[in-house]
């Protein structure tokens, strides 16, 4: 539901700014991100973790541009070391579910039948679980910690991709293309894989830049809840779980990291967009 | 002639692309008189849909913008009218059909509800009223049941009652005018004729004047009082019918009407080549059935019905003949044709190809199969895989096959590409940035590079231009000369079958009715089905009139929609 929100709101940006501008516009922001997670080390001014009884719940000023925290952390390097983390798992949350339902789809599309049923009803299971309620049971079960939450991401997230590619492959098995891979005695795996996938894996793609933002999202709420990247290592997601109870005195501690998340989600869904018009999937 | 309904002066539209302006319409200026019916002729691209459309400011796309020019209807100039005035000039004034019904009426909505809305809206009156006048219109064009067929859905229906019901539509709201965009292109002979019979019968009894679309100069010649040719965005030629087909004067309109497939010139059929020689067929086919489930459920399996698309086939075709398989959409010729690849299951009978029988050793015949036989699709665009470069799509094959060497590869590619006329830089390119008939050259190619014993072509020049058309058939006919191929070639078009082929085969419900030399069968067809089918291809000499009563397609045939 939330996928759909994300890519509703922005359908209006689309026709705002061009099509190449949007491109380049989401990739400057994802790789802006980027560059600051590997050169967190050289751009943070102080270390994220080292504590400051002296400089505790400081304001936004000149030595500390987002304000301190409780613990008189520079909230700034916090949000510097966080980009690590955070685009970390933005991307192991979406490279397994999409890998995992990338290969179920295609061969429960291609095979059909009683391979499709069983995949399918597989898929439905899972669905039938709210998405949050699913990931914190498994994360509940392994022990809090990020390889949890990759683990749970893996195992619930791949229907989506599953799903998506099950129905371009059902369609596109029946084009004349595929119709004729057959005729002329190619291999099932060399129709799957050579014919079919490259046809129907474009809108996976694009989706995959919106469920990033759904991972990131959901791996803020994890930490929230205590349930994913453990203190004192700085998670956007984790800094806005420490900063609530300060919500009304020290507003920067949650406000700062809050709006990372926003812009990466921001750029991510921009992106996805793009390469949609980019890859052909809106026409 | 009496004066004119519509007259469009110079009108000019351009499209403004990120870098370049291109002409689409290059000054083109037109007269339609009322009550005529007007044949615009050209190939895709030409222009002819662009120039309907804009005479309403239905352009396709925002970045086309008419340019300069006029469009007088009975003296108003549509160009000037405002956005709202041109409501009332739509549908009200100028009615349009299409060329694909199915995807211009709304399948959740009552045929008669879609023929009814046009008519509150624009004759303002009540429901009822409504109701009635719609039930009136559907009789009119020729709806057998009107009063019950109101309450049905388009996907109810068959093509041509479709396009029936999208005239009915245009038909709602009184246009003077009738813009027909290719309307039977996707329908069977048969029921062209009657759907091209009912748009004059119209024109006679309402005073409509119409503007038909069309690729087809014989639908021309049979129908329109004028033609107008175009190419390019430019109108070539324009006067009356008779003058333009005897005496044409631009080059191009000359090379269309001798690429025109009815030309009684044609040159005869290449002889028979396979004499009486005692040769073993290539292809054995005996009481062939194929049959499809349709409905039932997990939970009513008893409720399974099947339809029977082929049903007892049995033929011989002898190494290196040409035989051209002619039917109505429905007659089971397709799946006679993926049968007898193997792509479709058979329910009962043989299928023997060069010995091997595709229902006793299934494995075994379909390993030859793909080794000796390939097949050319309808649709060149959708045939090719539209991620690989034309290289890659026949260097797969040659590698799969494994028939030569991979380091000779390359070089074949550029041989078949040679072979099928195609310039060898193609191999790079792909099927997006190509033409029609460059994809099914490339098609061509790639079921060449099988090195088969047959090939069968299913309906595969149906998509493309005429010019393009007569390029294709000339290529089947070098290619299965020169390589002793044996060519089963599917089609719809009669005419192009009877160029083509030394044999004909016609199929009706599944079954062959006839099988002959094509001369035979075309001029002394022996079943009723057979000379209904030629009687309804429309000759590009006007006087061999398509709806003379001595060529009247036979009612007494039931259409292969209506059977049960």
């Amino acid at each position: 539901m939330s996928a759909r929100a994300v890519s509703l709101s922005h359908a209006g940006w689309r026709t705002f700014l061009g099509k190449r501008t949007m491109l380049v516009a989401g990739a400057s922001i994802l790789l802006f991100f980027i560059l600051m997670a590997v050169f967190a080390p050289l751009i943070a001014p102080y270390d994220p973790i080292l504590q400051d009884g002296s400089a505790r719940l400081q304001a936004p000023s000149l030595p500390h541009p987002f304000g301190t925290d409780n613990f008189g952390r520079d909230i700034l390097s916090r949000i510097i070391w966080g980009a690590r983390i955070d685009l970390q798992i933005a991307f192991i949350g979406v490279v397994f579910p999409f890998v995992i339902g990338t290969i179920v789809g295609t061969v429960a599309g291609f095979f059909g039948g009683i391979v499709d049923a069983v995949f399918m009803r597989i898929v439905d299971i899972i669905l039938a679980f709210p998405f949050l309620v699913l990931m914190l049971s498994i994360i509940t079960i392994l022990g809090p910690g990020l390889s949890s939450f990759y683990i749970a991401m893996a195992l619930v997230g791949w229907v989506s991709y599953a799903r998506l590619i099950r129905a371009q492959i059902l369609v596109l098995k029946n084009n004349d293309y595929a119709v004729a891979a057959v005729s002329l005695g190619f291999g099932r795996m060399r129709i799957m894989f050579r014919h079919l996938l490259p046809n129907a894996i474009a809108g996976s793609i694009v989706f995959s830049m919106s469920d990033a933002v759904l991972v990131l999202l959901s791996g803020a709420a994890v930490s929230y809840l205590g349930l994913g990247v453990q203190p004192p290592v700085a998670e956007w997601g984790v800094m806005v779980a420490e900063g609530q109870s300060f919500i009304t005195t020290a507003w920067w501690i949650t406000l700062f990291p809050g709006l990372s998340i926003v812009c990466l989600a921001f750029g991510f869904s921009i992106l996805g967009d793009a390469l949609g018009e980019l890859l052909g999937v809106h026409e | 002639m009496s004066a004119a309904i519509l007259s469009v002066r110079d009108l000019t539209v351009k499209a403004h692309l990120d870098d370049e302006t291109r002409i689409l319409l290059d000054a083109v200026s037109l007269d339609l008189a009322k009550g005529e019916i007007l044949g615009l002729v050209g190939e895709s691209g030409s222009g002819k849909s662009l120039f309907c459309r804009s005479l309403v400011r239905l352009l396709p796309s925002s970045r086309l913008k008419i340019e300069a020019g006029s469009v007088l209807l009975e003296g108003q100039d549509l160009t000037a009218i405002s956005d709202a005035e041109m409501l009332n000039i739509r549908g009200g004034e100028i009615g349009m059909i299409f060329q694909n019904p199915s995807s211009h009426l709304d399948p959740v909505m009552r045929i008669g509800d879609q023929i009814a809305e046009g008519i509150r809206y624009h004759q303002g009156l009540d429901g009822k009223s409504a109701r009635r006048a719609a039930t009136e219109i559907l009789s009119q064009v020729g709806f057998p049941d009107p009063i019950c067929q109101y309450q049905s859905y388009p996907h109810e229906f068959s093509g041509g009652m479709r396009q029936r019901a999208m005239i009915a539509v245009a038909l709602s709201c009184n246009p003077k005018i009738l813009i027909a965009d290719e309307p039977t292109t996707a329908l069977d002979v048969t029921i062209q004729a009657q759907i091209l019979q009912l748009l004059m019968e119209l024109r006679d009894r309402r005073g409509l004047s119409i503007i038909l679309i069309t690729h087809d100069l014989g639908i021309v010649a049979q129908t329109c009082d004028r033609i107008a040719i175009m190419r390019g965005g430019k109108l070539l030629e324009e006067g009356p019918k008779r003058q333009i087909l005897s005496r044409p004067r631009d080059p191009y309109t000359i090379k269309l009407i001798h690429s025109h497939p009815s030309m009684p010139d044609a040159e005869p059929v290449a002889e028979v080549a396979v004499a009486a020689a005692p040769v073993k067929p290539i292809l054995e086919i005996d009481d062939l059935h194929v049959r499809f489930r349709v409905g039932g459920s997990l939970f009513r399996g008893s409720a399974v019905k099947t339809v029977s698309a082929v049903s007892g086939i049995s033929l011989q075709i002898m190494p290196g003949e040409t035989v051209g398989i002619v039917g109505e959409s429905g007659s089971g010729k397709s799946t006679l044709a993926r049968a007898v690849l193997g792509l479709t299951p058979l329910t009962s009978g043989h299928i023997s190809f060069e010995g091997a029988d595709l229902a006793l050793q299934r494995q075994a015949s379909l390993k030859k199969l793909r080794r000796e036989a390939a097949m050319v699709f309808q649709d060149p665009f959708n045939a090719l895989n539209p991620r690989m470069t034309i290289g890659q799509t026949i260097g797969e094959v040659l590698l799969v096959q494994g028939k030569i060497a991979k380091a000779d590869i390359p070089q074949r590619i550029d041989e078949l590409l040679d072979l099928v006329g195609l310039d060898r830089e193609f191999a790079s390119r792909k099927p997006r940035s190509m033409s029609g008939g460059q994809c099914q050259r490339a098609g061509i190619a790639r079921a060449l590079a099988v090195d088969p014993k047959l090939i069968i072509a299913d309906e595969c020049v149906a998509a493309l231009d005429v010019t393009i058309q007569a390029q294709i058939i000339d290529l089947f006919r070098e290619l299965a000369a020169r390589m002793n191929l044996t060519l089963l070639f599917i089609a719809h078009d009669l005419a192009i079958v009877r160029n083509l082929c030394a044999r004909t085969i016609v199929m009706y419900r599944g079954e062959v009715v006839e099988d002959g030399p094509s001369e035979q069968v075309f001029s002394r067809p022996s079943h009723s089905y057979t000379a209904s089918l030629v009687a309804a291809i429309p000759d590009i000499n006007p006087d061999k009139s398509l709806f003379s009563d001595a060529r009247r397609v036979p009612q007494s045939i039931p259409s292969i929609k209506s059977m049960p």
